[in-house]
């Protein structure tokens, strides 16, 4: 096993946990303030990224404007999306009732898409030629550096206004103790809206470099949720560091294990570093810590 | 023609009531969220192909996939006992999604995507009396198990833990022992399921095929033996009408995959008991 290989496999699994991290990211901060786990965020990525599609290659718009515009509207994704778990809520749906409404929800999304747009796999084929860049032996083409820092941005993004505004302030408050909060004036439903919204444009971007980096399928929500929550659940899904961490554990490990099991064994060290963490530390790498 | 289709569909009952009931004994009995009970359906369904390929009698095949399921169910509810609510959704849901990738990549025993095919069946009227008969013994040994004292217990377990371990009750033990018996029966549907079809894929075994599990369950009603009947007739049936107005099969499986991810979230939001539910789920 030469050294170029292992970099090779290294940067794929940095690529991946670029990916994952945007989904798990937002797992994390919708758990941490709506108390739900929300296998819906999958259905976002996907959306977002058909619509994409139809903005480009179907209406013709100019690929940027069709990306703000798809991303544009998760915005509204997003806030219907909380107020319905606000309207569940008060009726004292239960966590697990709203779990399997959120798969329900997924896998309704996912079927509609299937049969508007047929099950045919879709790329936006925006780049003719890839030109791609070596280094030390390891090969990664200028899209796949994009996304590593597009990525970085909105982690960084999302961390600044997390721990440094006065708006991330209020939602760590809503998240810690939702009712005392809202005791000193804060709207925990507002900021609970805030967070979804927030989490879902974040998804609908991540959507949109899945597409230009692979394909667009109808499924692709369900795979990259499961990825999502993985990361989540490894790095601990009440900390939305340890679930960026997560998904990039998640991402290395499944690309650097191809070296040592058959390639077609990437899914299922996903599922068991998934069910170990679940079984013996269901709290994750960074659960405990505030 | 339309008599075998008939008795098709009636297998079918047969087969995803024998998996409904089980899933009842532990989700709505038990109380226990139980979100892998599809991958206990698989597990079944590959050990009785498997064991039947390798020229074990049917009879064999079938008994072993039941126990066999019924110990990864122990194992399963061993191995998660100390987690609670959203974490044991999650976990059983990512055994699910364990048991699933195994299916896939497997290939020395599962030949994984392409799935096994040339399972010695069984087809007519004769099976769907072994199916009917099957049903009938998973319904009354669940009726008779919930009216015991076991299931007494259970249900104390499951409204009260800490009051059912007050008076003296091993609520651990009850949980693990319930998982087994649950996953016990749907292994046997699972063989059921691999001997009718002739062959099986790990496409049967996914995350639509849990939505309608639970649909089932939660229609008919969490602790309600009838409720599941009645549900599991009226969603197996349901689809079925789909293909009278032509609809092309391509057409067909999303279809049913909305018509059930619907029904489950109408319930959820109009009528989270179900048609005959005795308790809502915590």
């Amino acid at each position: 096993m030469s050294f170029s290989f292992i970099f090779q496999l290294l940067l794929n699994g940095i690529i991946a946990g670029a990916i994952y991290s945007l989904v798990s990211s937002g797992f994390s901060l919708i758990y941490t303030t709506n108390k739900v786990i929300n296998f819906a965020h999958g259905a976002i990525l996907v959306v977002s990224a058909y619509l994409a599609y139809l903005f480009f290659n179907i209406i013709g718009l100019p690929f940027v404007l069709a990306s703000i515009l798809a991303i544009s509207l998760m915005v509204l994704v997003g806030y219907t999306c909380s107020k319905t778990i606000q309207k569940l809520r008060k009726k004292n749906v239960s966590t697990a009732m709203l779990l399997l409404a959120s798969i329900s929800i997924l896998i309704l999304i996912e079927n509609g898409l299937l049969l508007v747009f047929g099950p045919k796999t879709k790329n936006y084929a925006l780049f003719n030629t890839i030109h791609s860049i070596e280094i030390f032996g390891a090969i990664i083409t200028p899209l796949e550096i994009a996304i590593i820092l597009i990525s970085s941005l909105l982690l960084f993004l999302l961390y600044y206004f997390v721990q440094k505004t006065k708006t991330g302030l209020k939602i760590r408050a809503v998240a810690d103790e939702s009712l005392l909060s809202e005791s000193i004036g804060i709207s925990s439903n507002k900021m609970k809206s805030i967070a979804l919204i927030i989490a879902s444009v974040i998804a609908g971007i991540a959507g949109i470099l899945v597409g230009l980096e692979f394909k667009i399928e109808p499924f692709m929500g369900t795979g990259l949720i499961i990825k999502g929550f993985t990361g989540a659940i490894i790095g601990g899904v009440t900390s939305i560091t340890g679930a960026i961490i997560g998904a990039f554990i998640l991402g290395i490990t499944e690309n650097v294990g191809i070296a040592f099991l058959p390639s077609q064994f990437k899914d299922a060290i996903t599922f068991m570093l998934l069910f170990v963490f679940l079984l013996f530390k269901p709290k994750g790498l960074l659960g405990g810590i505030k | 023609m339309i008599e075998a289709y008939l008795v098709h569909i009636l297998i079918l009952i047969g087969i995803y009531g024998i998996l409904a009931l089980s899933l009842n004994l532990a989700l709505g009995y038990g109380g226990l969220l139980n979100l892998g009970h599809i991958a206990f359906f698989g597990i079944g369904a590959y050990t009785s192909a498997i064991l039947s390929l390798h020229g074990a009698p049917l009879i064999i095949a079938f008994i072993s996939s039941g126990l066999l399921t019924g110990l990864s169910g122990y194992l399963l509810s061993f191995a998660s006992i100390k987690l609670k609510e959203d974490y044991l959704c999650l976990a059983t849901l990512g055994f699910n999604f364990v048991i699933y990738s195994l299916m896939l990549n497997m290939d020395f025993l599962t030949k994984g995507a392409k799935g096994i095919a040339g399972i010695p069946r069984i087809t007519g009227t004769i099976y769907l009396i072994i199916t009917t008969s099957l049903f009938l013994i998973t319904y009354f040994v669940i009726q008779k198990l919930t009216k015991s004292d076991f299931g007494k217990s259970l249900q104390a377990t499951r409204d009260h833990e800490l009051l059912a371990q007050t008076l003296g009750k091993n609520t651990l033990l009850i949980k693990n022992k319930t998982m087994a018996c649950s996953a016990f029966f749907a292994g046997i549907a699972g063989s059921i399921y691999a001997h009718y079809i002739g062959f099986i894929d790990p496409s049967t075994f996914g995350l639509g095929e849990i939505i309608l599990l639970l649909t089932i369950v939660i229609l008919g009603g969490l602790a309600s033996l009838k409720g599941t009947i009645l549900a599991t007739i009226f969603l197996i049936t349901l689809p079925e009408l789909l293909r009278f107005i032509a609809i092309p099969s391509s057409i067909l499986g999303p279809a049913r995959a909305i018509i059930y991810a619907l029904t489950l979230l109408l319930i959820l939001m109009y009528r989270p008991r179900g048609i005959l539910g005795k308790v809502d789920l915590a």
